[in-house]
């Protein structure tokens, strides 16, 4: 069983990642968290196996919460992946420098999300 | 797309803000920002939706509010005009989304709103933002582009660079932070708010606000008054601390306005140097995480507490102090908070009106039954009809309002599983899902403890010790599943484990000891696992802490049933067990059929009768002093009512009519002599001696027929189910 977090902020474009994971043809649970306070909070509670961000949040944005994970040994290892609108490309690269594992482009087809996952998923199981 | 209006209604007024503050000629920092954020997130929606048209416009609205934020776009720029017809735009859009050609017609629409504002951002105004580079780069790596703007104009404004650190338990670290947060906005800008990690107990965490502001770090320190933050200077400002000009202005006139609104920090000018000097810089970082090499060690060139400084400092905090303001305005117009009783007086009222509704439907059948009053008659049915309709709108919206997600029962629950993880040595997940199910508040709140319960049962009883379950062949870590799905008019919420197991034999050995059961019953496995709800039985060896004595699986099933719900077990040994609850999603209104039994009238929740038949006595068959009917090939159990609450039997002869109820899996036939009619009931809970009796579940005024009893759905079928097992 794979345990997703997902964090962004938008309930329509979270509940349409939700459910394009909901299929990834592997067990999955997934946790929502509606912003990155939320994600900081959820964190410590469970182990997880991916985490899949947004940038552009109210409270902290998609990069903090990056360098928070990347920067936390009990975290680290944890793939991450980033989602966010064409236009945010510095944003994104910064993610990447920031130790973000990979990043989506919206909008995507569920499918690339889920090739994307299962990507991530598999890598951190090999590693 | 419901998302998408409160984006655009808010993106109004925002605008309406905006052409506020550029009139006045101050731009509010945030607002430019919030706007945008808007913007990008209507652009990522629209393209998710694959309305191309709105998304590229929303992108040129992207592309002019990032040039506004990031300073590269004066706030007279006229691009600016562009945003509030392009708004207007893409809501006209979104009201004719259903029709292709509106769409069709719109894009010439857009397509010459988008030339215009591309043509408007051709000119850039002014010059990019001067660098930073006087900020040490790890400092910057978590900024966003935006927030890495905010901070080159705050240093070319001159302003001071603070770092505020800061500590927070990690459960409620919002509220202490979002306090911080505002102290620190009254006096600058918070232009970052980092998360870190690093030497902090566990259940703490650390935030590092990284803040503008025309103070310096003892009089942003002063002013914060917070037990545990640390002010840490990261770049000095190009003139005198506000505080300080303050602090002088006091000295020179008592009356001083400032000084009698900002208190005069209790320091020396001794201690404020020790504080600021760089020398202490290096004893701050050494402190946190940070590289001394952060620490920007240049002394500024002058410390002159100019007066002409205090009249810029003052006008420009002026509309920042204003922002916070409008904040909270804003959010309390979005969502309210009601006191549940409000909703229960509301739903009460929705109750009175259903009924006299049921009344008024009554005399148009009055005055359509005589030729004379006919006409009339047809005229009221249709008001009534109309009624009607607006009533049971009415009824959905106040029903809608009272639904909560299970999430917060849930997160609950997850808590109680970390604390019981923690205590016991043992090894636990909880997974959940569909914490998104939504039920009545009231549902939710009565639910509360029996799931508590049963999950706390589960981490005691089912699951074994690491030791135990290595041996079993499993993984050392248990698992206990919560999840809630919707089906129809109800719920179900499953609490499942994968441990030990309920032991059979066990539960009747117990049940036979404690005297519920005869020795030589004969029960099924399903009756055997119902025991466990049988009061007095508890089935582990050793009473522990969490799970308490006394309450047991028993009063979970009184709680359930109380809420017109109903519990199953299941299990297999070694396997780990289930407990389903099915719910109704409300308590309040439910639509009824009402029965006739003797001279007696009851309702039924139309939501639990699946089908109604009128069948020949002849074809009732009998077994074992039970009664079945043939339906559609299988056997279904029937009651008869009047047996049930001791009315008088209708001639043997005559026709019955059977009300096939259900409820989960568990179906049942109820014989009645008439069918009367469907009506909607508010169901009252009975007060007095009435309360006791097996198979009714409350009262409800149903217009013109009186008080009726509603019949208690749950108890009736399980009664049955309960019989069929045995049998």
């Amino acid at each position: 069983m794979h345990h997703i977090l997902i964090v962004e902020d938008s309930p329509t474009m979270r509940s349409l990642v939700v459910s394009s994971l909901e299929d990834l043809g592997a067990p999955v649970r997934i946790t929502e968290a509606a912003s990155g306070f939320e994600a900081l909070r959820e964190l410590p509670r469970d182990d997880y196996d991916l985490i899949v961000t947004d940038i552009n949040m109210p409270d902290i944005n998609g990069l903090e919460l990056v360098s928070f994970v990347k920067s936390n040994a009990a975290y680290r290892s944890i793939p991450l992946l980033i989602i966010s609108t064409e236009g945010s490309e510095r944003d994104r690269l910064k993610g990447l420098e920031l130790g973000a594992d990979a990043y989506l482009v919206k909008p995507f087809e569920p499918e690339a999300l889920r090739r994307a996952a299962r990507d991530l998923l598999s890598k951190a199981k090999a590693g | 797309m419901s998302e998408v209006e409160e984006i655009l209604d808010r993106m109004r007024a925002d605008l309406a803000d905006l052409s506020d503050q550029r009139a006045r000629g101050a731009l509010e920092p945030e607002l430019a920002n919030r706007l945008f954020r808007s913007a990008h997130s209507l652009k990522g929606l629209a393209g998710m939706f694959g309305f191309e048209g709105m998304s590229g416009l929303a992108h040129r609205l992207e592309d002019i509010l990032d040039g506004l934020r990031m300073g590269r776009l004066a706030p007279d720029a006229p691009a600016l005009d562009l945003l509030e017809p392009s708004v207007v735009l893409v809501a006209g859009l979104l009201e004719r989304a259903g029709s292709a050609r509106a769409q069709e017609e719109a894009g010439t629409e857009i397509a010459a709103l988008i030339e215009r504002i591309e043509g408007a951002l051709q000119a850039p105004d002014g010059a990019g933002p001067p660098g930073a580079g006087e900020i040490d780069e790890a400092l910057l790596r978590a900024l966003t582009e935006y927030e890495e703007h905010r901070l080159r104009d705050s240093l070319r404004q001159g302003r001071w660079i603070h770092l505020i650190e800061a500590s927070f338990e990690i459960l409620s670290f919002e509220e202490g932070l979002a306090e911080l947060t505002r102290a620190a906005r009254e006096v600058g800008e918070v232009i970052s708010t980092l998360p870190a990690p690093g030497e902090v107990p566990e259940a703490q965490i650390r935030f590092s606000l990284l803040v503008a502001t025309d103070r310096d770090s003892p009089a942003l320190q002063h002013h914060l008054d917070h037990p545990t933050a640390v002010v840490r200077c990261v770049h000095r400002g190009a003139q005198a601390s506000a505080a300080s000009a303050q602090r002088a202005e006091g000295e020179r006139s008592s009356q001083g306005r400032a000084a009698a609104q900002q208190p005069t920090p209790p320091s020396r000018p001794g201690q404020r140097d020790h504080l600021d000097h760089p020398a202490s810089g290096a004893e701050g970082a050494a402190r946190s995480e940070a590289k001394p090499s952060e620490v920007n060690r240049r002394v500024p060139a002058q410390q002159e507490h100019d007066p002409a400084a205090i009249d810029d400092d003052a006008a420009g905090e002026a509309p920042r102090e204003i922002g916070p303001e409008l904040d909270s305005l804003k959010s309390i117009s979005e969502t309210v908070r009601v006191d549940i009783r409000k909703l229960d007086e509301l739903m009460n009222l929705v109750g009175e009106l259903v009924v006299q509704r049921g009344a008024i439907g009554a005399i148009a059948a009055q005055l359509l039954a005589d030729p004379a009053s006919a006409r009339l008659g047809r005229e009221l049915v249709k008001v009534h009809k109309m009624l009607d309709r607006k009533l049971q709108e009415l009824q959905a919206g106040v029903l809608e309002v009272r639904m909560v997600p299970l999430r917060q029962v849930f997160e609950k629950l997850s808590r109680v599983v970390r604390r019981l993880r923690r205590d016991s040595g043992k090894d636990a997940r909880l997974e959940i899902r569909g914490g998104d199910t939504e039920l009545d508040k009231l549902i939710v709140e009565e639910l509360a403890d029996p799931l508590m319960h049963i999950v706390r049962n589960a981490f005691d009883h089912a699951l074994e010790t690491p030791a135990e379950r290595v041996a079993a062949g499993k993984a050392p870590e248990g698992t206990i599943r919560l999840e809630a799905l919707q089906r129809g008019n109800h719920v179900v919420i499953q609490v499942a484990d994968d441990g030990r197991g309920i032991d059979l034999e066990a539960v009747r050995a117990r049940a036979v000891a404690r005297g519920l059961i005869d020795a030589d019953a004969v029960l099924t496995r399903k009756e055997v696992l119902d025991l466990i709800f049988a009061p007095g039985l508890s089935t582990a060896s050793e009473v522990s802490e969490t799970s308490g004595r006394g309450v047991g699986m028993d009063v979970v099933r009184e709680n359930v049933t109380a809420l017109g719900g109903l519990v199953y077990v299941d299990s297999s040994a070694g396997a780990g067990t289930t407990i389903s609850l099915t719910l109704p999603i409300t308590l309040a209104i439910i639509q009824a059929l009402t029965v006739g039994v003797a001279d007696q009238r009851f309702a039924i929740p139309l939501t639990s009768v699946l089908e109604t038949l009128l069948v020949d006595p002849a074809s009732i068959q009998r077994s074992e002093g039970r009664e079945f009917l043939n339906l559609r090939g299988e056997p279904l159990a029937l009651r008869r009512l009047h047996a049930e609450f001791g009315l008088p039997a209708p001639p043997p002869e005559a026709r019955v009519a059977v009300v096939v109820i259900g409820l989960g899996d568990a179906r049942a036939g109820l014989l009645v002599d008439r069918l009367e009619g469907q009506q909607d009931a508010v169901i009252k809970p009975i007060q007095g001696p009435v309360r006791t009796v097996a198979g009714i579940a409350g009262a409800t005024e149903l217009g013109d027929l009186g008080t009726v009893l509603v019949l208690d759905v749950a108890s009736l079928v399980e009664d049955v189910a309960r019989r069929r097992e045995a049998a």
